[in-house]
């Protein structure tokens, strides 16, 4: 097994770069930074619509993610495929497929842990900032989001491992991601699958194990500090 | 300055609230005392709409709170309330603090509103918290900031639920003299309070509540003295521990 390491070190750690486009762990990552990066905002939005006194934005927040947490990602890898073209109306990299699947996927989870995050709070920060005239939306703002949110990043943090392991899924799309240049590698050599699969699962299992560590050491390091407790 | 009309609540099928009928003139020191579950703070609570009526009218400055025309964030922007467990947010500074409301909410200038939180935290007795977290303050602490927090926002009307309800029982006296003091100032205030001794001394007004219903309302030596309900009487026995005199307004 080392020596596959060895032999196709670059393969597995940035793909074909330079003599083609990025991929292997590095693409695993850019995948999933970026996906969780711009599904956040709406993540936000929707639990934020999930807590909503108008019920049809309840109603909408709610319907988004069942149907989202009830469909296997490949599904919505699959739909992304080929709805984002025709919404688009043109030619769509497998990149851009699996950036918006990952979004729509994580916009559900991450919505129930923003949702979880503000109902954490203790419901008199949200009576005080109310009784000095703050709007609701100047509550937020000022007083819970900013408590809730630190709050949420132990969650946050086990979304991202999620979504690294999700990522393989890309593979199917022929995303030239770690899964895929795994995949590569043992189309080269025929012989040593099982090697080649276990490197993979080593890479992946180093990456998830490293940051489910550091939303650890996160988690303790905010447990310390008092969270909203007057 | 306020007027409860008719004023009923229920949360669901149990009447919280029933029928209170009372008012409070300008400068004037309410407190409302009684048992515990009476409604007291469910009463205060309503006046900021923090609770919602079923019937019956709260008149704010010859306006009623729920009239159309009447903002929600204005009402409370004029109406401090000071709660028993302080609420101060976590997350900002005391400066903070006392600074986010009059600077959002009455769009006064962040100089502005530095120098008056410098001035109410002299007033609290707190200037060298200013830049000090609500986590690293005693609770005597935390709640003259919340005193000031309020005042930041030059409120007619003050409200207090319970201020001294949580704290440990030395630091009641520190939070008691600001709210003395206030009222010497002149302050309207409404106070839902079991501290007896402060009720005498400071109220103009004392109402006694039990099981929803507002059963007295009479100036503090009369109520303290010569109490006309018999819940009243038997209250304010109850109240007055024989080992305790400074907490024995009867035992005179």
């Amino acid at each position: 097994m080392l020596e596959i390491l060895q032999n196709y070190a670059s393969l597995f750690l940035i793909g074909a770069y330079p003599n083609g486009p990025l991929g292997g762990l590095a693409m695993t990552l850019i995948l999933s930074v970026l996906g969780l990066t711009l599904s956040f905002p709406i993540a936000v939005l929707i639990g934020l619509a999930h807590m909503s006194s108008f019920g049809w934005l309840r109603f909408i927040a709610q319907w988004w993610t069942r149907v989202i947490r009830g469909i296997p990602l490949l599904l919505i890898i699959f739909w992304a495929y080929f709805c984002v073209p025709l919404i688009v109306g043109g030619e769509v990299s497998g990149f851009t497929t699996v950036v918006c699947a990952i979004v729509v996927y994580e916009s559900a989870f991450l919505a129930q842990v923003v949702r979880a995050g503000l109902e954490g709070l203790p419901k008199g920060q949200t009576e005080a900032a109310r009784s000095i005239g703050l709007t609701w939306m100047q509550s937020m703002r000022f007083v819970r989001l900013p408590q809730a949110l630190t709050n949420m990043i132990p969650s946050i943090v086990n979304q991202f491992v999620s979504t690294i392991k999700a990522t393989s899924l890309a593979y199917v799309i022929g995303v030239p991601e770690l899964t895929y240049s795994a995949a590569q590698v043992n189309t080269m050599t025929l012989t040593k699958p099982l090697e080649i699969y276990l490197v993979l699962a080593g890479f992946y299992f180093v990456l998830c194990f490293s940051i489910s560590r550091f939303a650890g050491l996160l988690e303790l390091r905010i447990g310390g500090k008092p969270r909203g407790m007057a | 300055m306020l007027k409860l009309e008719n004023i009923d609540k229920w949360y669901g099928d149990y009447h919280a609230l029933k029928t209170v009928n009372a008012d409070i003139k300008k400068g004037e020191v309410v407190v409302v005392c009684g048992p515990s579950g009476s409604g007291k703070s469910t009463l205060i609570r309503t006046i900021t709409r923090l609770e919602e009526i079923q019937a019956g009218r709260i008149l704010f400055e010859d306006k009623d709170i729920y009239g159309r025309a009447v903002d929600v964030n204005r009402l409370r922007a004029r109406v401090g309330f000071v709660f028993q467990s302080f609420n101060l947010f976590q997350n900002m500074s005391v400066r903070d603090n006392l600074t986010l409301g009059p600077v959002k909410v009455l769009g006064i200038s962040r100089d502005e509103a530095n120098a008056r939180a410098q001035e109410l935290l002299v007033k609290v007795g707190l200037e060298k918290k200013i830049d000090a977290m609500p986590a690293n303050l005693s609770g005597g602490q935390q709640q003259r900031v919340a005193i000031a927090r309020a005042l930041a926002m030059q409120p007619a009307l003050m409200l207090f639920d319970e201020p001294t309800s949580a704290l440990d029982p030395e630091m009641v006296s520190e939070v008691l003299q600001v709210m003395q003091a206030l009222a010497r100032d002149g302050m309207t205030m409404l106070i839902v309070s079991h501290e007896m001794g402060f009720a005498r001394e400071v109220s103009s007004r004392v109402w006694f509540m039990d099981n929803g219903e507002l059963l007295e309302d009479a100036a503090p030596d009369d109520f303290f003295c010569n109490p006309q309900h018999p819940r009243a009487r038997k209250f304010l026995q109850d109240v007055v521990r024989p080992h305790d005199r400074i907490k024995a307004p009867m035992a005179a």
